[in-house]
């Protein structure tokens, strides 16, 4: 799976968690839940889009 | 998303003893303490999107975190973890499941086992103030 895909799902999945348990009608829960998947993926994407300058260095040694 | 039935479920304060059994059924099961409360349709979107993050987890190969004496922050993904409750212990003595740390997903499905505990960790806590009257 491609990391952006991964991102997507987690993000749904948090997403969706949140809006059902923290409101009950479901018009808020939408709202809700747009405001999270939309605030990860995009904050995502303006961390990884800040990060991409910066070597990543060599990779961690295997515990 | 969620259902209208379970909107409109008035709030209703249980004894102290009744709280006590919901929360830890819904620790026990994701979802379990909401269906114990009559929350039935939030109960199986829980179930599901829990359900849903530990068989990602698993499939990417992440770590189902133990503690280890040499790295105290072990201990703290051990107890998130754990907050899946019954899921957890079947993986890790059922299944002996432990993840495969050189697996191109392993950082993802760890990411992915520790959120699912610790979003059943929270419904736990939702389920007492539901019990307790707070919330609907």
């Amino acid at each position: 799976m491609s990391h952006i895909l991964l991102m997507t799902v987690y993000a749904l999945l948090v997403s969706l968690f949140f809006a059902v348990m923290q409101r009950r009608e479901p018009r808020a829960q939408l709202r809700l839940f747009l405001q999270l998947f939309l605030g990860m993926m995009l904050g995502g994407l303006a961390l990884a889009w800040l990060m991409y300058p910066f070597p990543s260095g060599p990779p961690a040694p295997i515990p | 998303m969620a259902s209208e039935t379970d909107s409109e479920i008035e709030p209703q304060e249980r004894s102290n003893a009744e709280s006590w059994v919901a929360g830890a059924l819904g620790w026990v099961l994701p979802g379990l303490g909401h269906f114990y409360l009559g929350r039935r349709v939030r109960a199986a979107v829980f179930l599901l999107i829990i359900g849903t993050a530990v068989v990602i987890g698993c499939s990417l190969e992440g770590n189902l975190y133990r503690p280890m004496p040499d790295q105290p922050l072990s201990y703290l993904a051990t107890l998130a973890c754990m907050g899946t409750g019954l899921p957890y212990f079947l993986l890790r003595y059922g299944l002996g499941y432990a993840g495969h740390v050189v697996a191109p997903g392993y950082e993802y499905g760890s990411a992915f086992l520790i959120t699912a505990g610790l979003m059943n960790l929270l419904l736990v806590l939702d389920v007492l103030d539901i019990a307790r009257g707070r919330k609907t």
